[in-house]
């Protein structure tokens, strides 16, 4: 099993000189560029993704190759007057093609990429601290016969080890460069970067010599497969005999006795534990001060526009459309930029592989890795976060699958709407013991039930549209080491950045189209007629009833000038396209049984589930009070809710029940749903990730409604 | 699949390679031997070939997580971590008591 075609021989290209395009006829290149591309090749987590920053800056362009999953990254970068466009291939094992990243690898070094051209010189990205599985890959690019280059990452890392490799013999053994670089510092990054220009149209180095023979050598009763490794891994001993020379430095016991004891059956766990309890918590308590001065700050500059702006449709549009867009968005930042300082941390020092080695049970149960464990408990946050923590796990199949079930996760945002319901809705009793009570017990119901959803559609998932892993779960788990401070930094301003750039935009873009539905078509004269009307219908009910107290309350709230107000707001918001799209679902809400404003509030919520409670507000003409607010003014309008034209109440404990199940699965989240679609650069899966989340909340909604009603009666 | 102690160490090499005596997921935690044979061409054989678990390649095994899975493993002087039902399909000979 010998990789891909091209090996060596492709004549004539040592006469190409310098500047023109050193691969005329190789392949089925893409449109001819002048600009030679560059392509980074390595195992994962090698430092690949920084050493491109270090190369090339930021990316001029992020996206998947097509028809694949499959990150692809370019970049430009000017070195010695020379321009050249790099690419940042998959991170790989090998390159004999078994998954879609291999395949997009190997199809892009031996230019059969359709949307590519060819590559002109490969950079193979091998960690110095453990130069004998990275040289596997590098032995096969080797037989390409494409100009390489090797750069040797983590070597600062591997000196304090006490690994030292004399890079001059090595270069010479490969036939090609061979460069230490520490990406983050940059340091060797331009003489790496020199010698990259130099190998661009230079003979390619020889193929890897003796291989034949030492398949041969390894003995028929294997397999080729494990001929072909036996003889390549023969190779490298011989090309790194003499080459690399380790001592034992200080330390190394030490390292090996924090190991056990992070890795142990009690203490490791108690230490893991405690781990997340700081990272998550303090997620909440650094980040909660941050958020009130961005809130505060995006606040001030509403108020500026309020004042400044004249009343009506643009200053509603600046207020209540891109200004409450932007604040859902920057409001994020703090958590998502102390979320990353924790994970480049974590990762930095060798703990995150630590805790995906201590949580990789749990999880393989469902067709995950221990990778994907932090993710899922950042989701329970809020789901952006652990989406773009996914950023950890190498296996992109994993991590497509831990993208779409973080949304399951009770975020934080469905915590008030669960308090709502909970304590307007549930009986206060105790449940057998007397400080275990009913709400308490729904509350974790509803938690319990995120984590049991994810894990049958992980199943589900795995078995239809995702697949099952084809790849077995293998990690590394590195030596010990300090974080470095500037990586950290990097991490954390590439997250929060991107977050800001990408889905910023679309996010405030949703939020402003969200807006203009729900304030659209306005209308006063169509406004102050309903509002007329439900005046009549509350006289009609206080003079038919038994008991006029409630419609009586209704009608002097009416006459309050904020009371007037609010019922103006709620009049505005039903004859809204919004509104009239809720009317128009109603029969899709009534088997859940609620009624259309319910559905209505439901659909306004889209850009995200807390908005529910402002919806549920303006709906049923509550004033501007704290819809959370000691007095229960929200709770206390929802129970004296009823249906239109009856004295029959809305909100049962089965509706409560099933508007909680619904918000417990739904996703009702925009900015969850576009940071789905920037991450995995598709609108496919953010299509799925709604559709299928819909649907599961409206059937579990509906069997709670059904199950409660028979219970507890309707 | 016999048990790792009935090894008799005056085999040659490669009389030792062609039979197997146990796998991998079968080593007590601690122990050191030597992957025998890894045959197939299945993607989980090939990837743990290519991350070096080849024939003949000496391998620690450093302990078990708490839960019981995956294993880590030191060989070609780094650690990697694989499950055990992957670990089952390497088969193993006791390795010689010096390390390499």
């Amino acid at each position: 099993m010998t990789p891909p075609p091209g090996s060596g021989e492709t004549p004539g290209r040592e006469a190409v000189p310098p500047g023109e395009d050193p691969n005329p006829q190789r392949g089925v290149s893409g449109p001819p560029s002048d600009v030679p591309t560059v392509a980074l090749v390595g195992n994962p987590n090698v430092g690949k993704s920084s050493l491109f920053t270090a190369l090339a800056g930021i990316p001029t362009r992020v996206g998947n190759y097509p028809g694949v999953t499959v990150e692809r990254k370019v970049g430009r970068f000017t070195h010695g007057g020379r321009s050249l466009d790099l690419v940042d291939l998959p991170g790989v094992y090998g390159l004999v093609p078994r998954s879609p990243d291999e395949q997009v690898a190997v199809d892009a070094l031996t230019g059969r990429l359709a949307d590519m051209p060819a590559v002109a010189c490969a950079v193979v990205v091998a960690d110095a601290t453990n130069l004998e599985r990275n040289l596997y890959l590098a032995s096969q690019v080797l037989g390409l016969g494409v100009p390489v280059v090797i750069a040797l990452t983590q070597s600062d890392v591997a000196a304090a080890q006490g690994i030292a490799i004399d890079t001059f013999r090595l270069a010479e053994r490969l036939g090609c460069p061979v460069i230490p670089v520490v990406a983050p510092a940059r340091r060797g990054t331009e003489q790496l970067a020199t010698q990259i220009v130099a190998a661009i149209g230079a003979p390619p180095p020889p193929a890897p010599r003796g291989l034949a023979e030492m398949e041969a050598d390894a003995g028929t009763h294997h397999s080729p497969a494990a001929r072909e490794a036996i003889a390549r891994y023969a190779w490298i001993e011989r090309q790194l005999d003499g080459v690399i020379t380790r001592r034992t430095v200080p330390g190394t016991r030490f390292a090996e006795r924090i190991d056990a004891l992070l890795t142990h059956r009690v203490w490791g766990t108690l230490a893991f534990a405690a781990t997340m309890l700081a990272m998550f918590s303090s997620i909440f308590w650094l980040a909660a001060p941050l958020m009130d001065l961005l809130e505060g700050a995006v606040g001030w500059v509403a108020d500026l526009a309020r004042h400044w702006l004249p009343d009506g449709p643009i200053e509603s549009l600046v207020v209540d459309g891109v200004l409450a867009g932007v604040g859902s968005v920057v409001v994020f930042v703090p958590q998502i930029a102390l979320l990353f300082a924790f994970v480049a941390l974590l990762e930095g020092c060798g703990y995150m592989a630590r805790a995906a080695f201590l949580m990789d049970r749990l999880l393989a149960g469902v067709g995950l890795s221990g990778r994907s464990f932090i993710p899922l408990r950042s989701s329970c946050a809020c789901a952006i976060h652990g989406i773009m923590a996914t950023r950890t796990i190498e296996n992109p199949r994993d991590r497509l699958l831990t993208i779409m079930l973080a949304p399951l996760m009770s975020c934080s945002a469905r915590l008030p709407v669960y308090l709502l319901f909970c304590g307007a809705f549930v009986p206060d009793r105790p449940v057998g013991l007397p400080w275990l009570r009913l709400p308490a017990l729904v509350l974790v119901g509803l938690y319990g039930l995120g984590v049991a959803v994810a894990a049958a559609l992980a199943w589900v998932l795995s078995r239809t549209v995702i697949g099952r892993s084809r790849q077995p779960f293998v990690m590394e788990l590195p030596r010990w080491r300090w974080p470095r401070w500037d990586v950290v930094v990097g991490r954390v301003t590439e997250a929060a950045g991107s977050f800001l750039q990408n889905a910023g935009t679309l996010i405030v873009a949703v939020s402003v189209i969200i807006w203009a539905l729900a304030s659209s078509p306005h209308s006063d004269a169509a406004i102050d007629a309903e509002v007329a009307a439900e005046r009549l219908e509350l006289e009609r009910r206080a003079g038919a009833a038994a008991d006029p107290g409630p419609p009586a309350a209704e009608l002097a709230r009416l006459d309050t000038p904020a009371g007037a107000a609010a019922a103006r707001r709620g009049a505005a918001q039903r004859q809204s396209f919004l509104g009239r799209a809720g009317r128009w679902i109603e029969p899709l809400v009534r088997p859940l049984g609620w009624d259309w404003r319910i559905g209505c509030a439901v659909l306004a919520s889209f850009p995200a589930r807390e908005v529910v409670l402002g919806t549920l507000g303006v709906i049923y003409n509550v004033g501007d009070e704290d819809p959370l607010a000691a007095d229960g003014s929200l709770a206390a309008r929802l129970r004296a809710a009823t249906w239109d034209g009856t004295d029959r109440p809305v909100f049962t404990l089965p509706v409560a029940l099933s508007i909680m199940v619904f918000f417990a699965l739904c996703a009702q989240c925009a900015s969850t749903l576009v940071v789905i679609g920037k991450e995995t650069h598709s609108w496919i899966w953010p299509l799925v990730s709604f559709t299928s989340m819909t649907a599961l909340a409206w059937v579990a909604a509906w069997i709670t409604h059904a199950l409660a009603s028979r219970l507890v009666g309707g | 699949m016999g048990p790792l102690d009935q090894v008799s160490v005056g085999d040659s090499p490669r009389a030792r390679a062609a039979m197997p005596l146990g796998s991998l997921d079968q080593v007590p935690i601690g122990d050191s031997t030597r992957v025998a044979s890894l045959d197939g061409d299945d993607p989980t054989t090939c990837r743990l070939l290519e991350l070096g678990l080849t024939p003949g390649v000496r391998v620690r095994v450093v302990r078990r997580a708490p839960l019981g899975d995956p294993l880590e493993l030191e060989l070609r002087g780094y650690r990697l971590s694989i499950r055990r039902t992957d670990a089952r399909r390497v088969a193993v000979t006791a390795a010689p008591a010096s390390p390499r």
